[in-house]
């Protein structure tokens, strides 16, 4: 290519994205706006997942409190555009984890402490494992619409998992109007670890899942856009826990739940920009129900707040309450007709509430990012009362760390 | 009630939104008058890597799942 090809090519992506800033629509997903050109950019970030230890008297037969899990993430991701109408991104990540898990509950054995189960957590060793997840997505972009194409692989020492998804969107009525349109579907293998120790455990199995999704946004005003957007997923397969177990009246059986799952989700959006205090409302209402059970609402709010010397803070709150799975129980006097039993504290009823704070600081072409999130999750908190709760809910701090370069 | 039901009450509910929203659209916005709307913070996911993480991590630590993508896979998540 002579360079006079090049320098033409380079200015006409910038004219592109010139005018995807001024006339494009914020994005479905990512920051990119919906249908023009992605920028050439790289992201770095580490993240580190903490959770707060099992205390000792929440524990069965423990002499100490037990240190939980621990997860330091890495994350990359490389964002090139192709030619004049395409794009690439890539995001790659590696997390190592290490810590102990909540393997099975016990009734208390004090009577006047019935409301209050005990937790057995895996052994003291805890558990050792590294996860790597890489995803490239592909995306064509056309006057008013665009299409992509994603495949993702993710290994871990005792899961394997392939998915892909296809994408559209639409900008209709002069671009006052968004419609995306996804179907996606992953393909899971299951192999858990120390099997010779744990006979009862499963060697290999196997799930599937697809999901369709359809969103729809809307320019409000000028300073004001609102998404909402459905999705359905079928899990088939294997879907229960591997490692954990559940006490059915004396004897300690595997985790077991239905080999199936449906799964909906309605997600409505709101971004509202107030230019009188130079900063964006980010208002998130989720409802989710699944054939297990499962109801929950998600409430996200966040305000980024712009100072001067492009410096950026970011506080935000999240509430979320979610009903028991039917088969769940912290314990069970006796078997189920259909022999499903799961002490899993996310099957159980609770709430959680979530304070986080980022910053935000932009140098040139370069931005550094801050973050920090404590979460805790009590039956206090559900929407509901809740009469026993599982012992094993918890509570994690997640700092992270960010930079990234425009090109 | 029916799970079934439910789901068109929600689908409902959405297009009703919607349609009251748009009505709410008097004046079209045209796109000199877009700046605002087209800043970094006033998108959905102004950073997709953060999203990422913090959508895997709720994923991981509750039962609920599922947002404004479709696909991703799953995790032995403990």
């Amino acid at each position: 290519m002579s360079a006079g090809n090049g320098q033409k090519k380079k200015a006409s992506r910038t004219l592109i994205a010139l005018a995807g800033s001024a006339l494009g629509l914020p994005g479905i997903s990512g920051k990119a706006l919906a249908v023009t050109q992605g920028e050439a950019e790289v992201d770095y970030s580490y993240s580190l997942y903490q959770e707060e230890d099992m205390p000792r008297e929440k524990q069965s037969g423990a002499t100490s409190d037990t240190e939980r899990y621990t997860i330091d993430t890495h994350q990359l991701r490389v964002v090139r555009p192709w030619g004049d109408t395409y794009d690439l991104t890539v995001d790659l990540l590696y997390e190592t984890m290490s810590g102990a898990s909540p393997w099975y509950v016990l009734p208390n054995p004090d009577p006047n402490q019935s409301e209050k189960p005990l937790q057995v957590m895996s052994g003291a060793s805890g558990i050792e494992d590294t996860r790597k997840d890489v995803l490239a997505k592909v995306r064509k972009i056309y006057d008013d619409s665009a299409g992509a194409v994603s495949l993702g692989y993710s290994t871990e020492d005792d899961y394997t998992s392939v998915n892909m998804a296809l994408e559209g969107v639409w900008e209709l009525d002069d671009k006052q109007k968004t419609v995306t349109l996804g179907i996606g579907g992953s393909d899971d293998d299951i192999e858990p670890v120390d099997t010779h120790r744990f006979p009862g455990r499963v060697e290999h199995e196997t799930k599937t899942s697809i999901s369709a999704y359809a969103g729809l946004s809307m320019v409000i005003d000028a300073q004001t856009i609102v998404q909402s957007s459905v999705s359905f997923t079928r899990q088939n397969g294997f879907l229960s826990d591997p490692y954990k177990l559940a006490f059915v009246s004396g004897t300690l059986v595997q985790d077991s739940r239905p080999d199936g799952r449906e799964q909906f989700t309605w997600l409505t959006r709101l971004r509202r920009f107030f230019p009188e205090w130079l900063g964006a409302l980010h208002a998130d209402y989720r409802f989710y129900d699944d054939d297990w059970g499962v109801e929950s609402h998600t409430i996200d709010l966040g305000w980024h707040q712009n100072f001067s010397g492009q410096l950026q803070l970011i506080p935000s709150i999240r509430y979320y309450t979610q009903s028991q799975a039917y088969f769940y129980a912290p314990y069970y006097n006796a078997p189920r007709n259909d022999n499903f039993a799961s002490s899993d504290y996310r099957l159980s009823p609770y709430g959680a509430l979530s304070f986080r704070l980022d910053a935000v600081k932009k140098i040139g072409t370069w931005a550094f990012r801050l973050g920090w999130e404590m979460y805790d999750s009590d039956s206090d908190l559900a929407i509901k009362s809740v009469k026993v709760e599982n012992p094993g809910l918890i509570e994690f701090s997640n700092f992270r760390i960010s930079i990234s370069k425009y090109f | 009630m029916g799970e079934v039901m439910k789901y068109i009450i929600c689908v409902v509910t959405s297009v009703f939104l919607l349609t009251l929203s748009s009505g709410c659209a008097i004046k079209k916005v045209e796109a000199w008058e877009r700046g605002d709307l087209a800043r970094t913070e006033m998108a959905f996911e102004p950073d997709a890597q953060q999203a990422a993480y913090r959508s895997h991590v709720y994923f991981s630590k509750e039962a609920s799942s599922g947002g404004a993508s479709a696909g991703g896979g799953g995790c032995g998540c403990n």
